[in-house]
């Protein structure tokens, strides 16, 4: 089956700065995509040119398992980082305009709306005009208007930047939602830790370039399990195995970074010998651990 | 194609329904009316209700002097009569001006020869309305008391000192038709202001909306979906048709009110004022051109403008071919043919106006017209062309002014 986007080796330089530097990535239906990286990478660069804002210096965009074109921009929801709306519109007919805008025909577009505002809890604000409303109402209002026209592909720049706890449980939910109906979904957040459970796979770019990309299991089969939590009561003697590298006590609850290739099974076996344990935990290595690990730099989240 | 249409509609409605299109669609025309109404009842009343002495060595020619200033019963004035006049008068009403217990007074000799001079002091000397007044009052006064003199009637003398008028009559169309130099200057002057108000006010108000949509970042979304040049012409077209109702309101308001009473006592005599057909098509014609190119000049400007403020500065910029043609209102308005008048009215910033002041006070030869309107049209092009580049790349730059050789740049892009 074709991807629903597949970017080949697509570049862009403005002025006298590379933005994009052949960056390739395929997203499938029916997954979650993070195009994850630090602020000022190049991810609102590469989306900008999925959904033809801008067009790439060289490489090629397919959408929908074709080549790029304007008809297939019907079939994406696009979520931008500066969110916008027009402030003087009422909420309703902003939502309508979007969807007609999209190729809904007007009742069409005024029955979802209507829907999908009763799903998010905002029905009441319906008939007030956009400035009236707090800023994380503002927020789902964009967000219905990502999804009205039901898209195959939905793009979201940091879609839970400045939600409430809440909310943005609220939106997950839609989202995955949604990626079960077989919709592909592209985040693109430099919050590594927002998005990590979510994702299927993932491309991580740091100035312009891919650095790493591939599905969230196999890219995080790559790195070892070297991370161990301990819960524990009793002698904390356990803490000069041999298979640690380094630790942080805070008494009762140890983190510990294990030697390379170290057996943590036999560190577990010593620390129950002498202190009664609560809780061993073996943890996988997180992306943004990941991402400093393999750039060598810290991220500015 | 739907796309333009629906961002014109949304952008028509909301205009619409917005508070400044209710405000100037009831305010302008109230403006209007009262600097008419100001200027014209100036003009009528200025130098009335003063009060002057008219000393003088012959007594009946004060009294007549007196008769004549007092015929003019719009002037209001009060006149004293100060005769026979000795100098040791004349330091008295020095007195009395100083004091303001006068506003003036005039001060006649006649030597036995019949030969008058006359001196007029008062406190203010450029009130020139007052000057011809009293200089029209004075020769009217010598004459007929030199017809008098002549063993003339006073019967007689009335008739023939009696003032004629003149009736002023346009051809238009190889007809003589009833106008009036006044009637017309004012249709001429209404029409072109009205003109220039609208260009202007819906040219800014293009700027206004690129701007209040860059500063919301709606263009990322908008963009997603539509192209930049649909976004453009849509919100050309949907501000345009604003424009065309509000003028459309004040039309039917205008064709409303000259059918009523109130408006036929009004229109009367010298306020007779002519609109012709042609007139209004021209008005339309011109109206749209110079929308196109003053709405899309605002359009690439504030593109390249961070917020609503950085754009204001730019106003003054454009209003210089709008000054330049108003300074040359009563010039064009009295030399619709000259070289100057042709070549301002030709010049496309200035054509709207400038051709308008000329068609209402002559039709100009049509030649010109169409070489306007070419021109015109010419240069709309070029601005759309320059604008929509400048507009594509400038939506999306945030953070800070481009400058100009940036925005030289982004004209060779793509």
């Amino acid at each position: 089956m074709a991807a629903v986007v597949e970017l080949d080796r697509i570049s862009k330089s403005y002025e006298n700065k590379i933005a994009v530097k052949d960056l390739s990535l395929r997203i499938e239906a029916g997954t979650m995509f993070g195009l994850l990286g630090p602020n000022g990478a190049g991810k609102t660069s590469s989306i900008r040119m999925m959904v033809g804002i801008t067009m790439p210096d060289s490489g090629t965009v397919n959408l929908l398992g074709k080549p790029f074109t304007r008809e297939s921009l019907k079939q994406i929801g696009y979520l931008p980082e500066e969110r916008g709306l027009y402030k003087k519109m009422k909420v309703m007919d902003q939502l309508i305009f979007m969807g007609e805008l999209r190729g809904l025909d007007k009742t069409v577009a005024g029955k979802r709306a209507h829907d999908w505002c009763e799903r998010l809890q905002i029905l009441d604000a319906a008939q007030k005009k956009t400035e009236e409303l707090s800023k994380g109402m503002q927020q789902k209002i964009q967000f219905i208007s990502t999804l009205l026209h039901d898209p195959a592909l939905v793009i979201m720049d940091e879609p839970f930047s400045g939600l409430d706890p809440v909310n943005a449980v609220l939106l997950q939910d839609v989202l995955v939602d949604m990626k079960k109906q077989g919709k592909a979904i592209l985040f693109s957040t430099h919050r590594m830790d927002q998005v990590e459970k979510l994702c299927d796979a993932i491309c991580l770019v740091h100035r312009g370039e891919a650095v790493l990309s591939g599905g969230m299991r196999e890219v995080k089969s790559r790195y070892e399990r070297n991370r161990v939590i301990i819960d524990f009561e009793g002698d904390n003697a356990f803490l000069q195995h041999p298979s640690i590298a380094e630790f942080k006590d805070y008494g009762g609850h140890v983190e510990i970074n294990l030697k390379p290739h170290a057996d943590a099974q036999s560190l577990l076996h010593a620390a129950a010998e002498k202190a009664t344990i609560y809780k061993f935990e073996l943890m996988e290595p997180s992306l943004e651990e990941i991402f400093i690990n393999t750039v060598g730099e810290k991220v500015d989240a | 194609m739907r796309d333009i249409l629906l961002i014109a509609r949304r952008e028509y409605q909301e205009q619409v329904r917005g508070r400044a299109f209710k405000i100037t669609t009831i305010l302008i025309p109230v403006i209007f009316a009262a600097i008419i109404a100001i200027s014209v009842l100036a003009g009528k009343y200025s130098g009335s209700g003063k009060h002057f002495v008219v000393a003088a060595n012959n007594a009946a020619l004060a009294e007549d002097m007196r008769a004549q200033l007092l015929s003019d019963k719009d002037a209001n004035l009060t006149v004293d009569i100060l005769a026979p006049a000795s100098d040791s008068d004349r330091e008295k009403l020095v007195d009395q001006v100083s004091q303001k217990q006068i506003d003036g007074y005039l001060w006649l000799t006649q030597d036995a020869n019949g030969q008058t001079t006359a001196i007029y002091a008062g406190r203010s000397t450029g009130d020139f309305s007052t000057a011809s007044r009293l200089s029209g009052a004075l020769d009217k006064a010598i004459l007929e008391q030199q017809l008098t003199n002549r063993g003339l009637s006073s019967d007689t003398v009335t008739a023939l000192t009696k003032g004629v008028k003149i009736k002023t009559r346009q051809v238009r169309d190889g007809r003589e038709v009833d106008s009036s130099t006044l009637g017309s200057f004012f249709a001429a002057y209404v029409m072109a202001f009205l003109l220039t108000f609208t260009v202007m006010m819906y040219g800014m108000n293009v700027g206004r909306s690129v701007i209040q949509e860059k500063t919301s970042r709606i263009f990322e979304v908008m963009l997603s979906t539509v192209e930049p040049k649909s976004m453009l012409a849509g919100k050309l077209i949907g501000i345009g048709a604003v424009g065309l109702t509000q003028l459309a309101i004040w039309a039917a308001a205008a064709a409303i009110f000259s059918s009523t009473a109130v408006a036929a006592t009004l229109m009367t005599g010298e306020f007779q004022i002519h609109v012709s057909i042609p007139e209004i098509i021209l008005f339309a014609v011109y109206f749209l051109l110079g929308y196109a190119l003053y709405s899309t000049l605002f359009a690439g400007l504030a593109a390249t403008c961070e917020s609503e403020q950085e754009l204001q500065q730019y106003a003054p910029l454009a209003a210089v071919p709008v000054w330049l043609s108003f300074s040359m209102i009563t010039f064009i308005m009295s030399n619709p043919n000259s070289f100057w008048s042709v070549a301002v009215s030709l010049f496309p910033p200035c054509a709207p106006i400038a051709m308008f002041l000329r068609i209402a006070s002559q039709f100009p030869p049509i030649w010109q017209i169409a070489l306007s309107l070419v021109l015109l049209l010419l240069s709309v092009v070029f601005v759309v062309w320059f604008s929509s580049r400048i507009y594509r790349i400038g939506i999306l730059m945030y953070g800070k002014r481009a400058t100009i050789p940036e925005m030289l740049r982004w004209l060779r892009y793509s």
